[in-house]
């Protein structure tokens, strides 16, 4: 879930710059992750940067069926009216990309073309995250 | 002068264009169909947060972001 770059240094331990080392692959450093959020945070509406700022996520409503999403480091939770999770959604951009990118392409799938956004991602049922 | 905005594992590369300069219009734009034809999604800011995608050159947008193509996780 996320991006991959979240998730191998989730379950490896290693720096990106390890990473990068061990597989030759082009990793987001330090300076990719402050481009990319301030990036994001000027494409969030001034209610979702408060959120941001307050919490380091933010939600946004799907354009075809209205529902509310929040998007936190690449994990994206469908919201109930009391804000409880229903089920979650696991996409992001192919390829290596800080997560501030992550979310901000996120947040433009969901908010205008969800349902396209929707064919592509996989879903992951409440019960996996303890209700 | 307007500005395209690409998604990269720098954060992101941009490249700015003066729309009264024919070359770089047509330059822009074929940065733009190939961007999209290969799969990155092309959208724009329309008010305060909102988005919109762009489906077609538009050499007046300000400024245009293009997205990687999204990948079930």
């Amino acid at each position: 879930m996320g991006s991959p770059l979240v998730t191998i240094e989730m379950m490896t331990g290693l720096s990106p710059a390890a990473i990068a080392a061990l597989t030759g692959a082009a990793l987001p450093d330090a300076a990719a992750h402050a481009r990319a959020t301030a990036l994001l945070r000027e494409w969030l509406t001034p209610e979702q940067l408060r959120q941001f700022d307050a919490d380091g996520c933010f939600e946004v409503v799907g354009c075809d069926s209205g529902l509310r999403y929040r998007l936190k480091h690449g994990r994206v939770d469908a919201l109930d009216r009391e804000g409880a999770t229903i089920f979650s959604l696991c996409f992001h951009p192919g390829g290596q990309f800080a997560s501030g990118d992550v979310m901000l392409a996120q947040k433009i799938a969901l908010e205008s073309d969800e349902n396209a956004t929707l064919a592509v991602t996989n879903f992951i049922p409440r019960r996996r995250f303890g209700g | 002068m307007r500005t395209q905005i690409v998604m990269d594992h720098t954060g992101d590369s941009r490249h700015t264009f003066d729309e009264a300069d024919q070359a770089a219009v047509a330059e822009a734009e074929k940065r733009f169909l190939e961007l999209t034809g290969a799969g990155f999604t092309a959208a724009q800011r329309t008010g305060s947060g909102e988005s919109t995608i762009v489906r077609s050159f538009d050499p007046t947008a300000e400024e245009v972001l293009f997205v990687p193509r999204l990948v079930g996780g």
